[in-house]
């Protein structure tokens, strides 16, 4: 677009009108670009219509900011107004490729983050820990607390009423499952488990209360089965079972409390700013635990749906789970040490 | 500068709103209404879509069941929270629903949006949305306690939006984003267009033209912007034309027919005697414009 000196013609028109028709071919050929960037988006444009998008953009931004200096058009200001608005939302899109955001993620920002959150992974690992010594010694004082902290649905037969027999046979599990069947059941684990994580990290918000209370009640349940199995004498084998996914699962669902516990100490204690630029602030930190979080779970998912019915010794479950720990330890302690925070 | 709500004409207007240009730009802030109609036909879109396609695989029998069930469980899990974060950041802030409603998520301060935002206030739809959903379909099994903390519970989800002004929901205020109407309007011509000042019949002089102010202006151009179609809305032209006429005091009479010439005539000397004042520090806001330079020098 050029402007051009006003021609005689022109003279004959007021000086907005005359500024309006100097611009508009240009207005016109952006609007043209602008739609079928939001039509198809950006990537399926050519190098020069993209170019031409970007300084288009920038002298129509010109022009409205003439505009309201010098035109009383009421119907050229919404317009300009409008396609300001719509090049701006074309120009200044997400750029990232998925890719990019993953990998920068891995190396740099979900370590980094766990490595900032001390207070709130000890407040998550906290409800977990306080949830099983509780229900531990709440079953050795009355069984019966059991049937308190359990769902049925959960139990499953195995109950306090149950043989010791019948209780070893859940742990090592040899009747012939084949590998469909342990694919449906780490997927539903994985859905099931997710949605869970991601409830306890987002109720977070709500003061950390109802996060700590949801792991707390998860470490009850898991209290109660430890002490039922160690009463019968199967603590060991039982540790084992536990620990080939458990490692991972139970750190998982702690570090999504730790996120929630992120947004709700930023409520609860916001320091000098306002709450509303303490949630977004510690926001940050808060989603990539919870990201970290449903990445350990997709891993939990699948140990539990196939490795642990495959492995059935218990020395073997237990160097895998803890092995997976170790991992994810020296994962998020080592990485992205160089960088500084994205 | 922070962006501030306004509310115009029951819009509620984002102003101050400003990109690195440095020239604001503003934006509608979505009403609830379209807001609850995206996620709804979100819901129906991918709840839907999810159904339909593990019953066509069922009835063509290309899977084992038991893979039926494995996809299953991963569908359901990935049209609750992937399918918005991924949407929205392909389609930069829109998911389909939002596409169709014609709503968007923008950055509140002004910059591009990015995967956090999008992942932050999409995670939170599941405390906001989805679980409150989920429990009120399941609502009569659960004992009173419990019910009492749920309702609770979904009134502060709803209240949230209802109560701030840029109707953002919690997953928005940690994400820092709020949820706007696409911008779009058409651009309609220039009234000056239809008449030349060398073959003007009506001549105003300042007198006549230092009356009306801004406001009148663009209220006029609304007018001429339709063009009466029937003797009602011509009668109301003729009005018009006649207070005009007795409010700026103009000596000439003028016949039924030329209302409209008269009209149009006086839209574009009137205009272009408003931007001149206004270019010499003199802008006239509307036709108090006298009464307030008055209490000024008065003061």
């Amino acid at each position: 677009m050029t402007v051009q000196a006003p021609s005689d013609a022109n003279l004959d028109h007021i000086r907005s009108t005359r500024f309006r028709k100097e611009r508009e071919p240009g207005w016109k050929r952006l609007d043209e670009l602008v739609t079928r960037a939001e039509k198809s988006g950006v990537q399926g444009m050519g190098y020069d219509d993209t170019l031409a998008l970007a300084s288009l953009y920038r002298q129509a931004m010109n022009s409205l900011s003439v505009a309201r200096a010098i035109s009383m058009d009421r119907a050229l200001l919404t317009y300009l107004e409008a396609l300001c608005a719509r090049a701006y939302l074309v120009v200044y899109a997400p750029q990232e490729s998925i890719r990019g955001v993953l990998g920068r993620l891995m190396t740099h920002g979900i370590p980094q983050a766990v490595r900032r959150s001390g207070l709130p992974l000890l407040i998550g690992f906290l409800a977990m820990l306080l949830g099983g010594l509780t229900g531990y010694v709440l079953f050795f004082q009355d069984p019966s607390w059991f049937f308190t902290f359990v769902p049925p649905e959960l139990s499953d037969g195995r109950t306090p009423e149950a043989s010791a027999d019948y209780l070893r046979r859940t742990l090592f599990d040899t009747s012939a499952r084949n590998n469909e069947a342990f694919g449906v059941f780490a997927s539903f684990l994985f859905s099931h488990n997710t949605q869970i994580a991601i409830l306890i990290f987002a109720l977070g918000i709500f003061v950390t209360l109802p996060s700590f209370v949801l792991t707390y009640y998860n470490g009850l349940i898991l209290g109660a089965f430890v002490a039922m199995y160690m009463d019968v004498g199967l603590g060991y084998e039982l540790f084992g079972w536990l620990s080939i996914h458990g490692v991972t699962e139970l750190a998982a669902i702690s570090i999504a409390c730790s996120g929630g516990a992120q947004l709700g100490l930023a409520v609860l204690l916001p320091g000098n700013r306002t709450r509303r630029a303490a949630l977004r602030d510690k926001g940050r930190d808060a989603v990539k635990l919870m990201i970290l979080a449903g990445l350990m779970l997709i891993v939990a998912a699948f140990v539990e749906g196939f490795l642990r019915q495959m492995v059935q010794s218990t020395e073997l479950r237990l160097v895998i789970g803890w092995g997976l720990g170790l991992g994810w330890l020296s994962w998020l302690c080592l990485s992205g040490r160089e960088g500084a925070r994205p | 500068m922070t962006t501030t709500v306004r509310k115009i004409d029951g819009y509620r207007r984002l102003e101050n709103y400003t990109p690195p240009e440095g020239v604001p730009i503003t934006f509608v802030v979505s009403s609830l209404g379209s807001r609850f109609g995206a996620q709804t036909l979100d819901i129906l879109i991918t709840f839907g879509g999810a159904f339909i396609a593990i019953l066509l695989l069922a009835w063509a029998d290309v899977m084992a069941g038991s893979a039926l069930m494995a996809l299953f469980f991963l569908l359901i899990f990935f049209i609750r929270i992937p399918y918005y974060i991924l949407s929205e950041l392909v389609w930069n802030g829109r998911t389909l629903g939002k596409r169709i409603i014609k709503i968007r998520v923008i950055s509140a301060d002004g910059t591009r949006l990015t995967p956090y935002q999008i992942t932050a206030r999409n995670l939170m739809k599941e405390v906001e949305v989805f679980t409150p959903i989920t429990m009120l379909f399941g609502a009569e099994s659960f004992p009173w306690p419990i019910m009492t903390a749920m309702l609770i519970w979904v009134f502060v989800v709803i209240f949230v939006p209802l109560f701030n002004k840029r109707r953002q929901r919690l997953g928005d205020m940690i994400a820092g984003t709020i949820v706007v109407d696409q911008p779009r309007a058409a651009l309609l011509p220039d009234l000056t267009d239809a008449t030349r000042a060398a073959t003007a019949r009506f001549v105003f002089d300042p007198s006549h033209l230092g009356i009306y102010g801004r406001y009148e202006l663009q209220a006029l151009e609304s007018i001429l912007r339709n063009p009466p179609k029937t003797p009602e809305a011509r009668a109301r032209v003729a009005e018009v034309a006649k207070t005009i006429m007795r409010k700026i005091d103009f000596p000439e009479r003028v016949g039924r027919r030329d209302e409209w010439d008269f009209l149009q005539e006086f839209y574009r000397q009137q205009r272009e005697y408003l931007e001149s004042r206004h270019l010499f520090g003199d802008s006239r806001a509307d036709k108090f414009h006298a009464r307030k330079d008055d209490t000024s020098q008065g003061r």
